[in-house]
């Protein structure tokens, strides 16, 4: 027999009392949920499915992780075993630079399969990184793929409804509703007890998937590359921010329960809101949001790019620019001719012409990346009403696999082409005294071979503020819904 | 056909002409759906547009050089030479012009009804600049975009009949005998007709009938307002919409083996909800997820440091001839070695050998990518709503079928590309402006597509059609056995 039925609450009753009246509800709804076998069922198989999906996870990312670091060490080999030649034909050639996989990719692969993994360093120019792997996939796959973020997203929640539309609604049709008020127990406190249960449900769900992830993390994370503490952060922020997000949807199905007609209402009111947060709002919202921030087309962005390089005057030596860089350097060496300047024209005039395309491509590369922020902006503010578009974008900025960290990984392999070029430059300007001036394996070694390091756990959330103020915003709404809906609870 | 089904269908289409919340949901279903066709119109117009301005820039590039080629001759017969351009500039030169400035367009023009879905289109460009450079350095070459707005994908009707349109269907039908139970009317119309299983299915019918009905005039006045009543002709309209009746059958067929359990509403409801998730969600992930594990997409990566390899490999060689040569002739530089002619022979030696190893590397990974394809189309049978997903964007020309064949077109036009100037360029012979007007051209695959019906889509269709059949009978068993308790 429960606490509740012992004897009638006062009608101002002591915290003590509610607290006692709150635990006798949960431990009620928890013995409840037990014994439905459905559900446990139902529990047991999405566990099933998060634990395989991370499973597959952890294999996919150890493959394509050997794959780039093989390729890493390919390139490398392919780098230094350039026949002598001109350093700036080197430079022409070019390095690859390869993105690492983020570990917890294996929890949430984010926009990994739709950002290049590789992009070309040559002279000259900023490439946008290549090779997709969703073009490779083939129609089906659009349909998407096991993994733990999905799942989390999409049938987490519908769990969550599950278990949480008949709450109220199921209570008043069998009568014990009202037997519950009539001892006196408050709307409040009987909502507590049962957001309790349900977000006791929640973490019992998520519990074997973050422990699974946080092992999967022991294992995969080399910590010569990465702070296995800061993965641990990034794991701990997904999986506050997985909690608020199914903690909101255990209030908003407690709140529909309590003002809903019946069960059955509440489940087609609590469905049509998970069809529509799961399904329908991503791709409104990103309708929209390619409707009032529009990216340019490949072609109008390098038609951007090449016409402001075009005054940069590149390999043109009958260009304004050049003759006014030269007349300079002349000037500031204080002699007549080229073939007197102490150093390599030529290498000066690289460098010169390479510091002008720099400044071109960080605007041209930065406006473009603001654009994707405004639409990431744009996508992620409904994320109060539709809690899917808040939590996306935090769960990928985590897991390390959003646009933000291509970005950075983009930036930072920019940085490094930067350095190959103001090496073979610096070489050309001190060592060519002529056009058949060939450098060999000793510079090539010299020039280091790219190695990234992700940001920490801050940068990711630096750039999530917009996304967590609408997961906060979201949580809070579904309580005071719910607590809105608990005060109009009607007994029969 | 017998009159209890008609007189079960016309009194519930009376019933639910009455009932306010079908009508809305009808008219959702509909709005959504041309919602999507306008939005699949505006992703059309913008790969229209992609196209044309690339076919413009080919245009201006190739008109340009055509002008400083015309001034370098006029200069030549005049006696009074132009400054010498650098050999990238140059447009007689055969070797550089074909590898970039002097590029061609092929494109894949959307199909007659690529506005139904996005399937491929958002991620391979509708125009790729064919250079004699390896497939490597013109095949992979992406539009912008958001990689997040790639993720979240589109709002298309395939996305519309495949996820929202079966929620309708099911909600129309999912408590037919259920609900009569629940609501103690069944008895009474078992008793009143002749053949209560009839009665039953007509009503069934009814129910199914107004969304399915609904989606199919949704569609039809979708592509006659967005793409034009012509388009009504194209073999693929027709498709369309038979593919779209047979989905929206699967699932009322499935309502009606559910609710033929003879359990409650609630019951029915939940089951059908669950096999919605494993049908649209759960399976295509997991046969997504097996393909992918099973035949791993090779790593492209792979096939640009094969070309790099390759380049190197050739430059050592190149280099090796060079010094045999100066050995053989008593150490001194052959006459070609410091000119022009030995950096084009170097370029096209280094081409020609990222050529063949890039090559073998595309087919080693084309046939690892059909296998994956292969599999995953095979477990495709597990789920209807990824048979109908996939049906859809070959209709729509974005799916597998129609961009393999566009590949394949590029495959064979490239290799007519590199012929036309790299045998020119391994003759030492300059491009004439009777050389541009003879360039090969891209023939416009649209073209050829127009209006021929899309193929393969007979197995999908068996694929959905069988398990309908399958569940209609289970479900017309359990009409059979119905009783009021």
């Amino acid at each position: 027999m429960s606490d509740l039925a012992l004897a009638p609450l006062a009608a101002a009753a002591p915290s003590k009392s509610r607290w006692r009246v709150m635990r006798a509800v949960a431990a009620k709804e928890w013995l409840e949920l037990f014994r439905d076998r459905r559900l446990l069922w139902l529990c047991a198989f999405v566990v099933a499915l998060m634990l395989g999906a991370l499973a597959f996870g952890y294999v996919e990312n150890a493959r394509i992780l050997s794959e780039r670091e093989a390729a890493a060490r390919a390139d490398r080999e392919i780098w230094v075993g350039q026949s002598a030649k001109n350093p700036h034909a080197a430079a022409h050639f070019g390095q690859y630079a390869f993105k690492p996989l983020s570990p917890l990719a294996l929890a949430d692969p984010g926009v990994d399969a739709y950002v290049g993994s590789a992009v070309w360093l040559e002279a000259h120019r900023q490439n946008e990184t290549q090779f997709k792997q969703a073009r490779d996939g083939g129609v089906g796959a659009r349909l998407g793929s096991l993994s733990l973020a999905f799942i989390l997203q999409t049938i987490a929640p519908l769990i969550v409804i599950l278990m949480g539309f008949a709450s109220f609604s199921g209570e008043r049709e069998s009568g014990t509703l009202k037997q519950l008020l009539s001892v006196g127990a408050r709307p409040r406190d009987i909502l507590a007890g049962k957001a309790l249960a349900l977000i006791g449900a929640i973490f019992a769900l998520l519990a074997p998937a973050f422990i699974g992830a946080a092992l999967a993390l022991l294992f995969f994370v080399d910590r010569e590359r990465l702070s296995l503490f800061d993965q641990f952060i990034r794991l701990g922020a997904l999986g506050a921010a997985y909690v608020a997000y199914l903690a909101g949807f255990a209030f908003l199905a407690l709140g529909v329960s309590a003002l809903a007609r019946n069960s059955r209402a509440a489940l087609v009111a609590l469905l049509a809101f998970w069809l529509a947060n799961s399904f329908l709002a991503p791709r409104l919202a990103t309708d929209a949001a390619r409707a009032f921030a529009p990216v340019p087309t490949l072609l109008e962005f390098r038609a951007g790019v090449v016409q402001d390089k075009a005054k940069t005057f590149g390999h043109d030596e009958t260009h304004p620019g050049f003759i006014a860089f030269r007349d300079a350097t002349l000037k500031k060496y204080g002699v007549a001719r080229i073939e007197d300047l102490p150093v390599n024209f030529r290498g000066l005039a690289l460098r010169q012409d390479d510091h002008a395309g720099y400044a071109i491509f960080d605007r041209h590369f930065g406006a473009l990346q603001s654009t994707f922020d405004r639409q990431d902006a744009l996508r992620a503010a409904p994320g109060v009403l539709f809690p899917l578009l808040a939590l996306r974008p935090l769960s990928m900025a985590f897991a390390g696999v959003d646009s933000r960290s291509q970005f950075d990984f983009a930036t930072s392999a920019e940085a490094h082409r930067r350095d190959i070029q103001n090496e073979v430059s610096d070489n050309i300007i001190h060592f060519a005294h002529d056009n058949t001036y060939v450098a060999g394996p000793e510079l090539w070694r010299k020039i280091a071979a790219f190695a990234y390091r992700a940001p920490g756990a801050g940068f990711a959330l630096g750039y999530s503020l917009l996304p967590v103020a609408a997961l906060v915003g979201w949580l809070a709404l579904a309580a005071v819904f719910a607590l809105f809906a608990a005060r109009r609870l009607r007994p029969v | 056909m017998s009159s209890s089904f008609l007189a079960g269908a016309r009194f519930e289409a009376r019933m639910m002409r009455r009932d306010g919340a079908v009508w809305f949901a009808l008219l959702i279903l509909a709005g959504v759906a041309l919602f999507a066709l306008a939005m699949g119109t505006a992703r059309i117009a913008a790969q229209q547009a992609a196209i044309a301005a690339a076919r413009a820039d080919e245009t201006q590039r190739l008109s340009k050089l055509q002008k400083t080629l015309a001034q370098l001759q006029q200069g030549d017969a005049q006696g009074k030479p132009a400054p010498e351009p650098p050999p990238f500039r140059d447009p007689r030169n055969a070797a550089f012009m074909g590898g970039g400035p002097a590029a061609t367009v092929a494109a894949l023009a959307p199909a007659p009804l690529g506005l139904v879905a996005t399937g491929q289109s958002d991620l391979l460009p509708p125009a790729v600049r064919v250079t004699t450079g390896s497939k490597d350095s013109f095949l992979f070459a992406d539009e912008i975009d958001n990689p997040a707005n790639l993720m979240s994908g589109a709002t298309d009707l395939a996305f519309v009949v495949v996820f929202v349109y079966p929620l309708v269907v099911l909600a129309m039908a999912f408590n037919l005998l259920a609900g009569e139970r629940e609501q103690g009317t069944l008895g009474m119309t078992l008793a009143s007709a002749r053949r209560p299983s009839a009665s039953l299915a007509g009503k069934l019918a009814a129910r199914v009938a107004a969304p399915i009905a609904a989606m199919l005039l949704a569609v039809a006045a979708g592509v006659w307002i967005f793409a034009g009543w012509e388009r009504f002709a194209t073999p693929g309209f027709a498709a369309l919409l038979f593919v779209v009746l047979l989905y929206g059958l699967f699932w009322a067929a499935l309502a009606a083996a559910v609710d033929g359990l003879g359990r409650g509403s609630a019951f029915n409801a939940l089951t059908l909800i669950g096999a919605w998730v494993a049908i649209t969600m759960i399976l295509p992930a997991a046969i997504n997820s097996i393909a992918a594990f099973a035949h791993p997409a090779p790593s492209r990566i792979e096939m640009v440091l094969a070309a790099r390899a390759a380049s190197t490999d050739a430059d050592k060689s190149r280099d090796a001839a060079l010094a045999r040569y100066a050995d053989e002739h008593g150490g001194g530089k052959p006459a070609s070695a410091a000119g022009a002619q030995e950096a084009t022979l170097r370029r096209l030696a280094t081409q020609e050998a990222a050529f063949q190893r890039v090559e073998a590397i595309v087919a080693e990974h084309d046939a690892q990518l059909a296998r994956q394809r292969d599999m995953a189309d095979r477990l495709g049978y597990l789920s209807p709503a990824y048979l109908t997903y996939a049906a859809m964007a070959d209709i729509a020309g974005s799916g597998e079928a129609r961009y393999r064949a566009f590949l394949d077109r590029i495959r064979a036009f490239h290799l007519d590309w590199r012929e036309f100037f790299l045998s020119r360029a391994k003759a030492g012979a300059s491009l004439t402006a009777q050389d541009y007007a003879a360039m090969p051209k891209f023939t416009q695959a649209d073209e050829e597509l127009v209006g021929r019906p899309p193929a393969g889509l007979a197995g999908p269709l068996i694929g959905v059609a069988l398990p309908m059949l399958l569940l209609a009978a289970f479900g017309l068993r359990g009409y059979r056995r119905a009783a009021p308790r």
